[in-house]
């Protein structure tokens, strides 16, 4: 029998007035699986990441995240949205850091406001992680004096800090020059290793067919395609997927 | 009598008037921007009903001049059974116009805020006062400086309408030692000289605060 | 509240426009020679002007009125109230408007200047053909805000006698046992004019820029 899924999306729907962003998206993820999502861009792939944490409301179909149910169709509760976002940790493209709080204080704040952690705590907790993503050395700099690559590694030790059980990446990697997403990426695939659960939205071939054990393929709002990645990378299904597939793969 | 010994003579009572109108610019200002500041909340990210409030509070408080403002707490109040000492009078006149106009300006500030940065803390389960606490308001009322100081200026300026209502601020010092003595464009002059000496390094100061913080921006 | 104290206030009004619209019109044209010298290479002209628009905009608006109204006359000046208000007013929105014209002349394209000296344009036409329209467009939203803080200002005329809207409020409220009433109505027919120019200046505005556009 398949373990049961840490998220479970079912008929997932999403539209901006007219324009449907998202139909019918149906996936899981196990525990400890490495989900990366790829596809063209305008295909819902971010829309669908922030109807995860709820940061967009979806229209329609239902989902689940651990123990937390969230139905399009009743209301959201305020609860339900903090105990959604209590196990899950996002990424984002444009790192968001807080640019007036120091590198440690960016990982220590959300801890004392969130969890009720001492500030030694944690901020003993955010040395901890800084350590983890290569940045023990830089607790007192501002973000703005950090090269991106650092601070992509600094917004998932703040992330972490929250204890996750999912970590959700959009595009960690995409403003940042390639040698730096490497270092980025080196964090992710450590995280991948040590067995979190990953759902990376991600224009990196490579480790999407690397580090994933589920590739999704994403467009015009649908899933056109999904399974092991060797499998979809070798033989794609579908002729969309191949298009897409060649034209990132011949650059 | 040279002009100097007459100023020699004017000043100490013109320095009294002074520290007046410091103290009520700064009691406006103390009272006036914390008030601007929750205007200013009210009107970002209060409900509609709040909001509407709060919208309609701001554009009368700016349309309306200072000086209508002075006279309608001064002279207009009473009638409803409601007096204050001149001072209070001011001091409320001024904080009115002060909340208005700040919140406008905080409004801005916490504008500028990246909407990623709330973004991010709603991701990371921060509650929204919280979020308003740490993360919008540190930064936007930062932006806000420049342009709270400059207003300060102007308010410290209006301190000076206070005359009309009795107070003896500057303006109203030098104009009775004017009517005693009828050496008004003298002790005006000196009076003028005693704002500038307040307000132009006010201002030189804003202009550097203000590519300072561009600069670290 | 009632029509008669309303009627009475409105007949302060034409004197309130009257007021506002000479200060605003003599301040705009004052900056221009306020400005251009501000900008002068020579240190001897910028320094001295530099210290006149600070001095204009340091001292409070009431102050620059007793000084005109009560000092003046002690040197020979006699003025009427409304000119000296206007004057006042007008020396005071010159230094304003000098510096709103300063961040417009800052916002031509460098550009600008270059395209007419290479086109052999002399100064006073580059200036007045070229980046006199650029600067006077760019500045209209800056000069409009202006301009409805000077209509609201302006009330500051009646402590020396102007028969402007205030005047009006704060005799008749003097006059009856109402006291509040007159003041609450001339503060909705200023709030109501900064409605109504504020929405003025949004429509010129708009229209401006489509021109440009064009
Ligand atoms: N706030 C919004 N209002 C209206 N339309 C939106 C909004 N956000 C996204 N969209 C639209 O939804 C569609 C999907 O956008 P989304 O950002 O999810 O795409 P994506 O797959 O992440 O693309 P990319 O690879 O460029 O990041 C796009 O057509 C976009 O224009
Ligand atoms: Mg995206």
């Amino acid at each position: 029998m398949e373990p049961h899924p840490v998220i479970d999306v079912q008929s997932l729907r999403k539209q901006y007035g007219e324009h449907v962003v998202l139909d019918d998206v149906t996936l899981q993820v196990a525990e400890g699986e490495v989900a990366a999502v790829i596809g063209p861009s305008g295909a819902g792939k971010s829309t669908m990441l922030r109807c995860l944490n709820l940061l967009e409301k979806p229209d329609g179909g239902r989902f689940r995240v651990q123990d937390t149910t969230i139905d399009a169709s009743a209301p959201i509760r305020p609860k339900d949205v903090k105990q959604l976002r209590r196990s899950l940790g996002m990424v984002f493209q444009s790192f968001n850091l807080f640019p007036h709080l120091t590198v440690l204080r960016n990982v220590a704040l959300p801890q004392e406001r969130v969890l009720g952690r001492s500030r030694a705590e944690a901020e003993a907790r955010g040395m901890e992680l800084l350590e983890r993503v290569g940045l023990a050395d830089k607790p007192a700099q501002y973000p703005s004096r950090c090269s991106g690559g650092q601070q992509q590694r600094i917004a998932i030790a703040r992330a972490l800090a929250l204890d996750p059980e999912v970590m959700l990446f959009d595009e960690p990697t995409s403003s940042l020059d390639p040698e730096l997403g490497l270092e980025v990426l080196a964090v992710m695939r450590e995280l991948a290793t040590e067995g979190m659960t990953m759902v990376v939205v991600t224009h990196e071939m490579q480790f999407a067919r690397d580090v994933s054990d589920h590739l999704i393929v994403m467009a015009h709002g649908g899933i056109i395609e999904q399974g092991k990645p060797e499998q979809i990378f070798s033989d794609p299904h579908h002729a969309r997927t191949r298009r897409f597939l060649r034209a990132v793969l011949d650059r | 009598m040279t002009v100097l010994s007459e100023w020699g003579t004017y000043f100490p009572q013109l320095l009294q008037g002074l520290l007046v109108s410091l103290r009520l610019a700064a009691i406006s200002l103390g009272v006036g921007i914390p008030i601007g500041l929750a205007l200013a909340i009210a009107n970002g990210s209060g409900g509609r009903v709040v909001r509407s409030v709060a919208v309609v509070l701001v554009e009368i408080g700016r349309g309306m001049p200072a000086l209508v403002m002075l006279q309608l707490v001064y002279f207009g109040l009473p009638s409803l059974g409601v007096s204050f000492a001149s001072f209070t009078a001011a001091a409320l006149g001024l904080t009115l116009t002060t909340a208005a106009y700040t919140s406008e300006i905080i409004r801005g500030g916490l504008q500028s805020v990246p909407a990623g940065e709330v973004e991010a803390a709603e991701a990371l389960n921060m509650s929204r006062f919280d979020t308003l606490r740490f993360i919008v308001i540190p930064q936007g009322m930062r932006v806000a400086v420049p342009s709270l100081m400059g207003f300060s200026i102007l308010i410290f300026q209006g301190t000076a309408l206070a005359y009309t209502i009795a107070l003896p601020e500057l303006l109203a010092t030098a104009y009775s030692i004017g009517s005693s003595t009828f050496r008004y464009l003298s002790v005006l002059t000196l009076a003028g000289f005693m704002y500038v000496a307040i307000t132009v390094p006010m201002s030189m100061l804003t202009e550097r605060v203000e590519l300072r913080l561009s600069r670290h921006l | 509240m009632t029509p008669e104290v309303l009627l009475s206030i409105l007949q302060g009004l034409p004197t309130t426009l009257v007021l506002t619209a000479g200060a605003l019109a003599l301040g705009a044209l004052g900056g221009i020679p306020l400005v251009l010298l501000r900008r002068s290479p020579v240190a001897l002209i910028r320094l001295p002007v530099r210290l006149l628009i600070e001095v204009l905009r340091g001292i409070p608006p009431i102050v620059w009125l007793f000084l005109i109204f009560f000092g003046l006359p002690s040197l020979g000046v006699r003025l009427g109230p409304l000119t000296a208000g206007i004057l006042g007013m007008g020396a005071i929105s010159a230094a304003y408007l000098a510096e709103i014209y300063r961040g417009g002349l800052a916002a031509v394209n460098q550009g600008q200047y270059e395209a007419s000296m290479a086109l052999g344009m002399s100064t006073p036409d580059m200036m007045s053909r070229i980046v006199g329209p650029q600067v006077v467009r760019v500045s209209v939203p800056a000069v409009a805000t202006y301009g409805i803080g000077l209509l609201k200002d302006s009330s500051i005329a009646f402590t020396i006698g102007v028969n402007e809207m205030l005047y009006f409020a704060s005799s008749e409220s003097r006059a009856t046992t109402d006291a509040i009433g007159p003041f609450l109505t001339v503060a909705a027919v200023y709030i109501l004019l900064s409605v109504l120019s504020a929405w003025g200046a949004r429509t010129l505005n708009a229209r401006l820029r489509r021109r440009v556009a064009r």
